[in-house]
C-alpha cells in the first residue's frame, strides 16, 4: 500500500496506519478490481456482524489485503440499559476475523429500555454519567480484550445538569477507563458552532497521548445549527484543526468519513489524501500553544 | 438553575421524545416524556442556544429518527416503497416503527415485522398485495445475508449410485426460500428494478418463486403449482423417491411430465440451490 506504518505516538504505540477511508457497499467493485493504493480501511462493525454474504466475502479480501479498523455505532457506551453481551461477542468474533488494528464506537448512547433508536444520542456531562461510562468502558475493554477506542460525537443539545466540558469528560472518562480515542476534528467543529465554544480549546484540552485515530468530514450548515452529515469536503477550518491536533498528538490513523451522496472512490481516496499536506503545513500563529 | 434527572430517567425521556410521531413541541408535552421531565422545566433540562429553543435542538434528533428508520426500510423494501408512493411509505414507516421499534443493535433486523404488520394494517390500499411484496422482499433481505454453504458439485452428485436416489434427500443450502402468492409480486419486483413502469397487472394470480444465493448475487426464480410443491417436500426432508411419486399423482394443475421432471432437477442443481445429499 501506499504508507509504510509507523508506530503512533500514542501511549499503546498502536501504528499510525496512515491515511484511509471508509469501506462502503458503492465501492466494493472497485476496490476489488482496482486495488487502489489506500493504506487503510475502516469498517462500520454492525454492517458485517450479521451477514454470511456478500459483504462479509468482501470484506475478508479487503482485511486481507490492507489494514482493517472496526467503528461501531450501537455499542451504546452511554446507556444505562445493560450492555449487550451478544453485540460484545459478535464484535470481538469480528475484530479476529478481520485483525482489526482497534476497536472504536462512540460516547454516546443510542437507546434505552430495550429500544434502539440508532442515533448517537448526547450524554450529560455529569460525575454520575462519567462513573457510569467508565464503567462500562472498562467492562468492554475486558471482554474485547483491548482498549475501547472512543470518538467525540456531534451534538445538538447541551443538558443544563453538565458539570464540565466534554473535553473535560472525554479526558476524564480516558483517563479513568484507561481508553483510546478518536479525535473526530468536524465534531468539534459542529459541537463548537451548535454550543458555542472554542473548537480550539477543544483540541487542545484532550490527553494527546490517547489519540489513536482521527475523523475528518464535511458537514451541512443549516444557518441556525450544522449538523454532521459527512456528505462533502471538509471546510479550511476543520482542516485547521485537524492540522492543530496533529501537531499535539505527533502521527495518527486519519479517516476521511463520507456517508451521504457518496462519490467514485478515487473523489473520496483524494478528499483523504489532503490530510498528509495539512500534516506538513505550520500552524496558524496563536493555535498551537498552550497544549 | 439545573432540574436535577438521574441518568437514567434522562435518558428515558429524551427516547421518548425523539420517538413521538408528533412534532418535538407535541413530544415534550405529551404523557410519556412528562412522566419523565415536566413540560414547563424542558428549559431547566436543555439548554438553549444562541439560535435554538430548546425544543428546537431537540426537535434536530427529533426528525432525524423517522428518517433514518425510513431509510433503513427503504434498503429492503425498495418496491414496496415504489408502490405505495413516498408519502404513502412514509405514513407506514412511522406506524410499524410505533409497532415495532428497533430493540436490535443492527437496522438489518427493524424490517422483520413488516409482512406481517402489512397484512393487518389498518386503511392500507391493496393491503394483500403489498403484504405479499413484503414478504418477497423480506426473503431476499434474508437470502442476501444467509450464512455461505458451498453447493453441491457436479462430481458429488455423480457419485452417487443410481439405486440410491430414490431413497435419497436433497439439503438446500441456508441461503434458499420458497414462497408462494396470491398476486405476481415477482414480476412487480422485476418491473421496478428494470425501471420499467409499466408494471405487471395487479389481479390477483397465485404465483410461486425460489429465491437463492449463488456466487453472493440473489436470485428468484419462477416455479409452477407442480415445481413449487415438489421442491417444497425435498427442502422439507422427504426423500426423492416419495416426492416425485407425489409429484406424479397429484391431481390438481398439469401433472408433470419426465421431461420436465428432469429439467427442474438440473435447473435447481445447476442453480446450486441445494448444499448436500443424505443417502439411506
Amino acid at each position: 500500500m501506499g504508507h509504510r506504518h509507523s508506530s503512533g505516538s500514542n501511549r499503546w504505540g498502536l501504528p499510525d496506519l496512515g491515511i484511509g477511508v471508509g469501506l462502503r457497499t458503492v465501492h466494493f467493485a472497485h476496490i476489488l478490481t482496482h486495488h487502489p493504493r489506500v493504506d487503510w480501511f475502516e469498517v462500520l462493525s454492525e454492517n458485517f456482524m450479521d451477514t454470511g454474504g456478500r459483504p462479509l466475502h468482501v470484506l475478508d479480501q479487503v482485511a486481507e489485503r490492507y489494514p482493517v479498523a472496526l467503528h461501531g455505532v450501537s455499542l451504546s457506551i452511554g446507556s444505562t440499559d445493560p450492555l449487550d453481551r451478544e453485540y460484545l461477542r459478535k464484535l470481538k468474533g469480528l475484530a479476529a476475523r478481520t485483525r482489526a488494528r482497534w476497536v472504536s464506537d462512540h460516547l454516546c448512547w443510542t437507546g434505552v429500555s430495550g429500544r434502539n433508536v440508532h442515533d448517537l444520542l448526547p450524554m450529560p456531562y455529569t460525575e454520575e454519567a462519567l462513573r457510569h461510562t467508565a464503567s462500562r468502558v472498562r467492562a468492554v475493554s475486558e471482554v474485547l480484550e483491548r482498549p475501547l477506542v472512543l470518538e467525540n460525537p456531534s451534538s445538538y443539545v447541551e443538558f443544563a445538569a453538565s458539570t464540565m466540558t466534554e473535553w473535560e469528560f472525554l479526558s476524564r472518562l480516558a483517563e479513568e477507563a484507561d481508553c483510546g480515542l478518536l479525535l473526530d476534528v468536524n465534531n468539534v467543529y459542529v459541537s463548537s458552532f451548535n454550543h458555542g465554544f472554542d473548537p480550539r480549546a477543544y483540541i487542545l484540552g484532550i490527553p494527546a497521548d490517547r489519540v489513536v485515530q482521527y475523523h475528518v468530514a464535511g458537514h451541512t450548515h443549516k444557518g441556525t445549527h450544522i449538523v454532521d452529515t459527512h456528505s462533502d469536503h471538509a471546510i479550511a477550518e476543520v482542516w485547521d484543526l485537524y492540522r492543530l491536533a496533529w501537531r499535539r498528538t505527533g502521527p495518527a490513523a486519519t479517516l476521511y468519513e463520507w456517508d451521504e451522496d457518496i462519490p467514485a472512490f478515487d473523489v473520496l481516496h483524494e478528499e483523504a489524501l489532503k490530510a498528509r499536506a495539512h500534516r506538513e503545513e505550520p500552524v496558524a500563529a496563536g493555535t498551537a500553544h498552550g497544549a | 438553575m439545573a432540574l436535577e434527572v438521574p441518568l437514567g430517567r434522562l435518558q428515558r425521556w429524551l427516547q421518548e421524545v425523539v420517538v413521538h410521531p408528533g412534532s418535538a413541541e407535541e413530544a415534550v408535552a405529551a404523557p410519556a416524556a412528562r412522566a419523565f421531565v415536566p413540560r414547563r422545566r424542558v428549559g431547566e433540562v436543555i439548554l438553549p442556544s444562541a439560535t435554538l429553543r430548546p425544543e428546537q435542538r431537540l426537535g434536530i434528533y427529533h426528525g432525524m429518527y423517522l428518517l433514518r428508520m425510513e431509510e433503513a426500510l427503504e434498503s429492503d423494501y425498495p418496491a414496496l416503497k415504489h408502490f405505495l408512493g413516498d408519502d404513502g411509505f412514509r405514513s407506514l414507516v412511522a406506524a410499524y416503527v410505533r409497532a415495532h421499534p428497533s430493540r436490535s443493535y443492527s437496522l438489518n433486523f427493524l424490517g422483520r415485522h413488516l409482512p406481517d404488520f402489512m397484512r393487518d394494517a389498518p386503511g392500507l390500499r391493496r393491503s394483500a398485495f403489498c403484504h405479499d411484496l413484503a414478504r418477497l422482499e423480506q426473503a431476499v433481505a434474508e437470502v442476501f445475508d444467509a450464512p455461505e454453504e458451498p453447493a453441491l458439485r457436479a462430481e458429488e452428485i455423480a457419485a452417487v449410485p443410481e439405486t440410491a436416489w430414490e431413497s435419497a434427500r436433497l439439503v438446500p443450502i441456508a441461503a434458499f426460500r420458497l414462497l408462494g402468492f396470491r398476486y405476481p409480486v415477482n414480476a412487480y419486483v422485476q418491473s421496478v428494478r428494470d425501471l420499467d413502469h409499466g408494471h405487471p397487472a395487479l389481479r390477483r394470480r397465485d404465483t410461486w418463486v425460489a429465491v437463492y444465493r449463488r456466487e453472493y448475487a440473489v436470485w428468484r426464480q419462477d416455479l409452477d403449482r407442480a415445481g413449487h410443491r415438489l421442491l417444497s417436500d425435498i427442502a422439507a426432508g422427504e426423500r426423492l423417491g416419495a416426492a416425485v411419486t407425489a409429484a406424479l399423482r397429484r391431481g390438481r394443475g398439469r401433472r408433470p411430465s419426465a421431461k420436465d421432471l428432469f429439467r427442474w432437477f438440473r435447473g435447481w442443481m445447476g442453480a446450486g440451490m441445494f448444499r448436500s445429499v443424505e443417502i439411506g
